[in-house]
């Protein structure tokens, strides 16, 4: 098969310089972080994949719109241009916009889901699942099983099955399920996509049920190449009018514009229902800003509403997953083990397959991303037992059946020799992977614990209590107490 | 010789075109809007003076700030500059930034206050409130005596009311979490606190083992005033009375949208360790990383330049004395105001100018529409409509009914100035003709924001 190579379809308009560090360097970097890579300085990161959230680079034309940014506080002319663009390219009539991601989750499950509700979902998202669960309800995985093994090769990985979403309302009543939560693409499952014949079907089930359908719309642009790839009869399509047909199946959508979007800051809201809208609106003023801003600047809403434009262009959308294909290709090649098909947005290390000699209550996917950064200075992210957290009623370790790390690719940040240095770094790690040891909290924090916890390896002497650090290196100024 | 003028302690580096508009286009755009100046597109207004919150003009260096933010999801080099300028500031240990003030209000209640708790205030701002009040806490507004009466002309009316304070705290054992502390004091007209009040504050917070945070949106502008008004600060900077200031506090909420000089951005910065390990287990909830807590590198870079430049002493001179020069042109020109004229805004005292209109029919908001037909000007009522109703649905006035013009920083000149100062006096002439509105859809909460009104008879200002 011929092998198409592609470029990027930009050239570099400013740079970051990066600093390259020294091994000793990086090895006291990670013990002052607690073995977490979230609690790394970025200065001590040489590549940094920890995420591709808000971490693009910006275009001249949004830099350009940022100049166009209408800071008043009520009615900016920048609101009415994210509405139209969001409109346009999801289309959905009510916008209300938030400062990230998580305020559209917050608001969103504090105005439909009430105690003892149940919302079944293609595979949990940490901040997803703890707003749920803070509004009272209970969330269900109901992803088809070829989710939760790395090795398939099914095409949309993402899939809800109908069976096991019958079993949920079956169970628990039409009722008691407030909405269904789609997330496209399925980050903890490896960026993975779902088919529209599959949104489809899970729309055809909602209405017979009276239940509506959200959208985790997060990487839905990633998720309308996959369609527009792999699912039969979409070849020909263009990526905006997938990713209209996606959301035309839904009833409202929570979007993180950190992602697709290609912001640094942002998210969004948006629904069909007329009388929802007036309740979210109510409740945006109060956590996140007046519904004309929702908590961020305008010029950030100009940025917004020119990244979603560029977002779903072909060219971009190729090269953007052009590039995390080229890394995964290249580790596969290694014979290093990572969720097949490659994701959307990342690589997914598969540590339970690498590091088989590290059991799951050691952490085996924290261990490998603290790993790699000694090794060569590339930031991960865990996505494992640590994300997964406790169970809330029995407080046990939930263990997922992924045990991951993720190497997550910003959009138009790094180049292709960024990639092979990754790769070849990954394969060093994996070369002298029985090294590689076990890791024990010395702090865990009760709620999205993966962010703030602290660890050290399972073979260092136990420590005291008193010499525990629980407020970890972001307290370590001597407190100044009040005069 | 030594100048009187005061000019604008910079020149204009980027502009932004603002639309004419006719009577006519404005009355359509105003009925569009339910009568609500907040639910108005911002290009119908010609001088938006509806707040200074997060309105202001970045500077040059807020500018090339932006252009070095680290947008690295942890532990971004953004953010130890911004903890920096944080620290140097107000000297607390533990710096947390928010997407914006009301964030850092969210935060710090819900980790502190339970159904049930009071918290007391010289007087809580709207936003403040409404947190306070989804805590299941009550908000008791405290001020100072003198700050009742718009008319009285003490240098500090912003202070909070001591004895009533150690009063509340006796009545209340156990139910205060915590004392808060407004400066500028924005409700009641941006009056500023003492430093001696503040002292006070601290001593009586002291003695019933209760901490005091201040809001401590508009700090710099407090710190201005002091310096000119209290006996015994003249010689010190700013920067000085605000470390002086903070030092007296437990901690401090703010919004970086007013003397952080940003269009974006807050924090929430305390002392106590313990406390701050589960502020930021409530931030990556709802805000982000602790690290950058919603915000842009890019913003944490700006909010750094624009802490300490609005502690610049010509910035302040100017700042201060441009709401001043509007005051005197008002002022002879016989329209009741707040007075002195505060740090942020100039506040009209539609009370008295109104009379004839109940408050039951709003005379402040209904003062605001007329200001946009008339002129374009956009201001906020802040009167009872905001501030009337309360927690179990009933209705209240409230004590003042005011609107204010509040100044977005660094934007507009003197001659816009000018043209406001013509606008309101015109409106002078219209003042006993000016007839009330009515709600006619409102939210539970914060209803200023988004409800529909209408005005009691046929036309806002009567043939």
């Amino acid at each position: 098969m011929r092998r198409e190579s592609w470029a990027e379809p930009w050239r570099v308009k400013v740079v970051e310089p990066l600093r390259i560090t020294t091994r000793a360097e990086r090895e006291r970097a990670i013990r002052e972080a607690g073995y977490n890579t979230f609690l790394l300085r970025s200065e001590d990161v040489y590549i940094d994949l920890l995420t591709d959230s808000g971490t693009s680079a910006m275009s001249d034309r949004q830099w350009a719109g940022m100049m166009l940014g209408d800071e008043a506080y009520a009615g900016s002319r920048n609101f009415y241009s994210l509405q139209n663009a969001v409109l346009r390219y999801y289309g959905y009539p009510h916008l209300i916009p938030t400062h990230q991601g998580r305020g559209a989750e917050h608001i969103l499950s504090r105005i439909l889901i009430s105690p003892g509700d149940h919302v079944p979902g293609n595979m949990y998202f940490t901040t997803t699942r703890v707003h749920q669960e803070l509004a009272g309800g209970t969330f269900h995985d109901v992803i088809i099983d070829e989710a939760h093994d790395p090795a398939s090769e099914h095409p949309f990985k993402g899939n809800v099955d109908l069976a096991k979403l019958d079993a949920v309302v079956q169970r628990y009543g039409a009722p008691r399920v407030p909405y269904v939560s789609v997330a496209a693409t399925v980050n903890m499952a490896g960026g993975q996509p779902l088919s529209l014949a599959n949104l489809r079907e899970v729309r055809e089930y909602t209405r017979a049920h009276g239940i509506r359908v959200i959208l985790d719309a997060t990487r839905a642009v990633e998720n309308a190449w996959f369609i527009q790839q792999r699912e039969p009869g979409q070849r020909g399509r263009r990526i905006d009018d997938i990713l209209h047909e996606m959301c035309d199946l839904t009833d409202g959508a929570t979007m993180s514009g950190k992602k697709d979007s290609l912001v640094n800051i942002g998210g969004w809201l948006g629904l069909r229902d007329e009388r929802l809208a007036e309740r979210a609106r109510n409740l945006v003023v109060v956590y996140e800003g007046l519904h004309t801003y929702g908590g961020l600047a305008g010029r950030d809403m100009e940025a917004m509403a020119i990244g979603i434009e560029e977002s779903v262009q072909e060219d971009h959308i190729r090269s953007r997953i052009g590039q995390v294909l080229y890394l995964g290709e290249q580790l596969i090649a290694a014979g290093i083990p990572i969720v097949r098909p490659i994701g959307g947005h990342a690589v997914f290390l598969d540590a339970a397959a690498m590091l088989p000699h590290i059991p799951r209550e050691q952490f085996p996917a924290q261990s490998l991303a603290a790993a790699l950064y000694v090794a060569s200075g590339i930031r991960a992210m865990e996505r494992g037992a640590v994300s997964a957290g406790r169970d809330p009623a029995s407080g046990e370790n939930r263990y997922p059946p992924l045990e991951l790390v993720r190497l997550t690719i910003p959009r138009r940040v790094y180049t292709q020799a960024h990639m092979d240095v990754t790769a070849e770094s990954v394969s060093t790690v994996y070369d002298a992977r029985h090294r590689v040891r076990g890791l024990r909290f010395t702090y865990e924090p009760a709620m999205l614990r993966f962010f703030q916890a602290r660890f050290e390896p399972v073979d260092a002497p136990v420590r005291r209590d008193a010499d525990a650090d629980p407020a970890g290196r972001m307290n370590d100024a001597r407190s100044v107490s009040a005069a | 010789m030594r100048f009187q003028t005061i000019i604008e302690p910079f020149r204009i580096k980027t502009v932004e075109p603002i639309r004419q508009t006719t009577v006519a286009q404005r009355a359509a755009a105003l009925e569009a809007a339910h009568h609500n100046v907040f639910l108005l597109q911002a290009e119908d207004v010609l001088i938006d003076l509806l707040t200074d919150s997060g309105t202001g003009a970045m500077s040059v260096h807020q500018w090339s700030g932006m252009m070095k933010g680290d947008e690295s999801y942890a532990g971004a080099r953004s953010f130890a500059v911004f903890e920096r300028a944080v620290r140097d500031i107000t000297g607390f240990a533990h710096v947390i930034p928010t997407h914006q003030g009301r964030a850092a209000e969210h935060i710090l209640f819900s980790t502190m206050v339970r159904p049930g708790d009071v918290v007391p205030n010289n007087t809580h701002f709207d936003t403040t409130r409404a947190n306070v009040q989804d805590r299941g806490g009550l908000a008791l507004d405290l001020p100072a005596a003198e700050a009742r009466d718009p008319h009285v002309a003490h240098p500090f009316k912003g202070n909070m009311d001591v004895e009533a304070l150690e009063r509340t705290l006796i009545d209340n054992p156990r139910r205060v979490p915590l004392v808060m502390i407004t400066v500028t004091n924005n409700s009641e007209g941006g009056q500023p606190v003492s430093l001696e009040n503040v002292r006070a504050v601290r001593e009586v917070c002291t003695r019933h083992g209760v901490p005091l945070f201040i809001d401590a949106c508009r700090f710099a502008e407090n710190a201005w005033f002091i310096k000119t008004r209290e006996p015994g600060y003249a010689d010190c900077t700013p920067h000085e009375i605000a470390r002086a200031m903070f030092a007296l506090a437990d901690g401090c909420t703010m919004s970086a949208k007013k003397d952080g000089m940003a269009n974006i951005g807050g924090f929430l910065a305390m002392n106590d360790p313990e406390l701050a390990l589960r502020c930021r287990t409530r931030l990556v909830l709802t805000e982000g990383f602790p690290t950058y807590g919603g915000l842009a590198g890019y913003d944490l870079e700006a909010i750094a330049v624009g802490l300490h430049e609005a502690l610049d002493e010509d910035y302040l001179r100017y700042r201060v004395r441009s709401i001043a020069y509007l005051g005197e042109k008002l002022t002879a020109g016989g329209v009741p105001i707040v007075t002195p004229t505060g740090g942020h805004a100039l506040y009209l005292d539609a009370k008295r100018w109104l009379p004839h209109i109940p408050q039951s029919q709003y005379p402040a908001w209904a003062l605001s529409l007329v200001l946009y037909v008339e002129g374009g000007i956009r201001a906020a009522e802040i009167g009872s409509v905001m501030f009337g109703l309360q927690p179990d649905g009933s209705e209240r006035p409230a004590d003042l009914e005011l609107v204010r013009l509040a100044f977005p920083r660094r934007v507009y000149t003197q001659s816009h100035v000018d043209y406001v100062a013509e606008v309101v006096l015109h409106v002078g002439t219209l003042a006993d003709r000016i007839r009330g509105v009515r709600i006619v859809q409102s939210p539970p909460v914060l209803r200023h924001f988004t409800s529909h009104f209408a005005p009691v008879a046929d036309t806002l200002v009567s043939r």
